[in-house]
């Protein structure tokens, strides 16, 4: 048998026991999603209650009462809480847990996180922690194949008459040509993310020799990813180069991060950088970002009120085996940013600073909410990790919901540092209600069209008709999150968007009046080709304009299009015509 | 301890645990497999093509410290296969970092196969997710007895001194095949339980040194 096509055979082979993999992959993938929403949900009907007095000793996870002597409880080693003896699992036959920690022990067993855990430790500057060697050959292979498989070119028949067998191998050569590069560059592919037997028996004397005098952990995994990968770079570098690269990514990295975060919490920065700052944070909490494929990791959290200064102090320790917030390049530089649901404004937004290149940063930072420990009970506190790479680009890491109407703040168990597993997005459905930018902007609309004058008839030229498109934002109804400050400081920007791709922009100037109140926003759109105005959309977006903090906050947007609409402003001309239209989150949000 | 679970395809399954069979080519790593996913026998060589894998699902139950049986969890099995020859190295040994457990085989009629156990520890300590990950070495083709090249009390010493458990099978008449995989997922079952509970400042592994020390005495399998 000609050993080019079996290699071709062989190819297929492999690919197709990858494909198979692929779905048993998928299968497990969904498995684990619901594992981590079932684990929040646990979590959620498990918290510390809130309500109760704090001299009634109580389960923290049923809520029942404890007795002084008998039926006292005991201090769960995972959370600190004190549990009755109904709400704990044994694990061993001296040990048990809480149900809340057994429930996240469990997921993290069975979700094989355990293993990625501690392959992170061999592997730790490795390729993506969650990329199977499997998963990542059919990824270059279906790059591959794009490029480089081209259809076989039939013989030309031109040739006299040959046998059949040398025939036939000329008009395959093309195909198995094109297949056996395929082959080749799959296997340098595979030799890249592997090794072969001599690098291993070469390597002992490495394994041993270059552990002692490098200090930190995050280096010494370096080194090790140094060692154990030699073909991952084709000149092994020198272990300062290494740290030289290093640093000097740090440096780079650590400019765009103070560059783009602590966006509007600094009242001192000037107004540009402030603008980009709280666009690219409305955009993360609108749903603009870039989503992760996959959340994984925990985040430790310390929940303590501070009565003397009437703030929550939300210390975040850290996180650790957080996903990769840029895959390609392997590369995270996470944060977290706290809110306490309802409330989104970006003014009650916290954040930690931005740790770089790490997928376990270690924070160390308290931060502080003012608010009356009595509006606890109606919050959530909602702590997300984020990766900051790019000016605008942040990426969603996990999160994780902590109800705090149940929680025990007077507690001191409560008030000990607690691992929890982040967990992706609830999905669009289940929103919280703050979260939920309903509300209806009453608009005026009317259409002045080209004077007789101006409208030259000539078909050769093609900006014929221009008429001027006139908008009047009255006022907004039912606008929930106006609801912490009657008193909005508004302004409207309209985009006016044109068949063919033109745009026009508009922008009012902020106004200071009741939410509830008439409003008398207006925009002038001129130069609208009358023709075309039946196929024009206009997108509203309201905002609440911050004179302090120059944190503008999106309050939602609305869309005026389709053709009925702007056919009865063309009908009747010079006439102002009431809309309705309903608000949302972000109809479409220009980054201006 | 086990049994065996029919439907495979949905997502009702408490774990999945990633099982990987290395060894020479022609040790009978793939019949050993197609024995104890079909419990059939295929005496045909029929080379493996770089990787494959079997599936199986059977029920745990986990044992309680002090012996009683505890839960029953389903679990999906994810067996690889790969190929024992040479020219394939480089892609096997890639698959290596995605297995929880490791079935490291020869067979007992071929001295040389038994040889170049001692090269795949070194690949699977160079390339499994950890320095000790958990393996069971199995001596196959038990019921050629008349071709036997490797002496048990040979082998046993070999599995004693990396401290993982040794099991002479035959997949051709099925002798040992379940107990060898059976045994290699309690210890999987058994590691992930002291991963996830052992305390979080203990020292990263790495240094390799942990497994001997770390095993209790008389106590043969590889602990973490």
């Amino acid at each position: 048998m000609d050993l080019s096509v079996l290699e071709v055979l062989e190819r297929e082979k492999v690919l197709e026991v990858l494909q198979r993999d692929k779905i048993l992959r998928s299968l497990e993938e969904e498995r684990i999603r619901k594992m981590k929403l079932e684990l929040q949900e646990i979590r959620r009907k498990g918290a510390k209650s809130f309500s109760r007095q704090y001299s009634e000793r109580t389960c923290a996870r049923c809520q029942r009462p404890l007795g002084k002597f008998w039926n006292c409880g005991a201090v769960c080693h995972g959370c600190s809480h004190r549990i009755c003896n109904k709400c704990r699992i044994n694990v061993t036959a001296q040990e048990w847990k809480c149900t809340v920690c057994h429930a996240y022990r469990e997921v993290k067993i069975k979700s094989g996180e355990w293993f990625l855990e501690e392959r992170a430790k061999k592997f730790s500057a490795d390729a993506d922690r969650h990329e199977t060697t499997g998963e990542k050959l059919l990824k270059s292979y279906q790059r591959l194949s794009t490029i480089s498989i081209v259809p076989p070119t039939p013989p030309p028949f031109t040739e006299g008459p040959s046998s059949g067998r040398s025939g036939g191998l000329h008009s395959s050569r093309p195909f198995t040509k094109s297949m056996e590069n395929l082959f080749v560059s799959l296997t340098t592919h595979i030799k890249k993310i592997s090794k072969s037997q001599d690098d291993v028996t070469a390597d002992p004397g490495l394994l041993t020799a270059d552990y002692g005098g490098i200090p930190s952990k995050e280096r010494r995994s370096q080194s090790d990813t140094a060692i154990n990968r030699p073909f991952s770079m084709t000149k092994a570098p020198s272990l300062p180069d290494l740290f030289k690269r290093a640093k000097s990514d740090n440096e780079e990295v650590q400019r765009m991060a103070e560059f783009c975060t602590d966006e509007d919490i600094s009242p001192g920065a000037d107004y540009h950088q402030e603008k980009r700052g709280s666009i690219s944070s409305v955009c993360t909490e609108l749903g603009i970002f870039d989503h992760n494929s996959s959340v994984t990791g925990e985040i430790e959290l310390a929940l303590v009120y501070n009565s003397t200064a009437s703030c929550l102090e939300i210390t975040v320790n850290g996180c650790k085996n957080l996903a990769y917030g840029d895959e390609k390049r392997k590369k995270c530089h996470p944060y977290v940013k706290i809110y306490l649901l309802p409330d989104k404004s970006p003014h009650r937004k916290l954040k930690t600073t931005v740790k770089k290149n790490t997928t376990d940063p270690v924070f160390n930072e308290t931060l502080r909410y003012n608010i009356e420990l009595p509006l606890l009970a109606s919050r959530t506190l909602q702590a997300s990790v984020w990766h900051s790479a790019t000016l605008r680009k942040k990426v969603f890491l996990g999160e994780v919901l902590i109800p705090l109407h149940e929680w025990k703040f007077k507690d001191n168990s409560t008030q000990s540092p607690t691992w929890y597993l982040l967990c992706p997005k609830p999905g669009i459905t289940e929103g919280y209600p703050g979260e939920q930018y309903n509300g209806t902007l009453l608009i005026k609309a009317k259409f002045t069209p080209p004077s007789q004058l101006s409208t030259v008839a000539n078909p050769q030229r093609e900006e014929v008709c221009m008429g001027q498109l006139s908008i009047l934002v009255t006022g907004v109804t039912n606008l929930t999150v106006s609801k912490y400050s009657g008193t909005l400081n508004s302004f409207v920007k309209g985009c006016l968007s044109l068949p063919g791709g033109r745009e026009l922009t508009q922008r009012t100037l902020p106004q200071r009046r009741k939410s509830n109140s008439q409003w008398n926003h207006q925009l002038v759109f001129s130069e609208v080709p009358e023709a075309n105005l039946p196929g024009c959309c206009l997108d509203l977006e309201l905002w609440d304009h911050a004179s302090f903090s120059l944190a503008h906050r999106s309050l939602g947007g609305a869309k005026l299009e389709g053709a009925s609409s702007w056919q009865q402003l063309l009908q009747t001309p010079n006439t102002w015509y009431d809309f309705t239209l309903p608000m949302q989150a972000s109809a479409s949000m220009k980054k201006t | 301890m086990f049994c065996a679970v029919s439907t495979m395809t949905d997502g009702d399954y408490d774990y999945l645990i990633k099982l990987l069979a290395l060894g020479d080519s022609g040790v009978g790593k793939t019949t050993f497999l197609y024995r104890y996913t079909d419990n059939k026998f295929n005496p045909k060589f029929i080379t493996t093509v770089g990787i494959d894998f079997r599936e199986k699902r059977v029920v745990y139950t986990a044992t309680n410290s002090n012996g009683t049986t505890g839960k029953t969890f389903k679990v999906h099995l994810q067996l690889w296969d790969t190929a024992g020859q040479e020219r394939f190295r480089s892609l096997t040994t890639a698959f290596f970092r995605d297995a929880m457990g490791f079935l490291l085989m020869f067979d007992l009629t071929s001295q040389q196969s038994f040889l170049n156990v001692r090269n795949w520890m070194s690949q699977l300590q160079a390339n499994a997710y950890c320095e000790n990950p958990d393996i069971v070495l199995v001596g196959n083709k038990a019921d050629l007895a008349d071709q036997r090249e490797v002496q048990e009390k040979q082998a046993k010493e070999l599995a004693d001194k990396y401290g993982i458990p040794y099991f002479e099978t035959s997949a051709a008449t099925g002798s040992e095949v379940d107990k060898a995989v059976i045994t290699l997922l309690d210890l999987v079952m058994k590691r992930m339980e002291q991963c996830v509970d052992k305390p979080a400042q203990e020292a990263p592994n790495g240094e390799g040194t942990s497994k001997l020390e770390a095993a209790p005495p008389n106590e043969k399998k590889c602990a973490c």
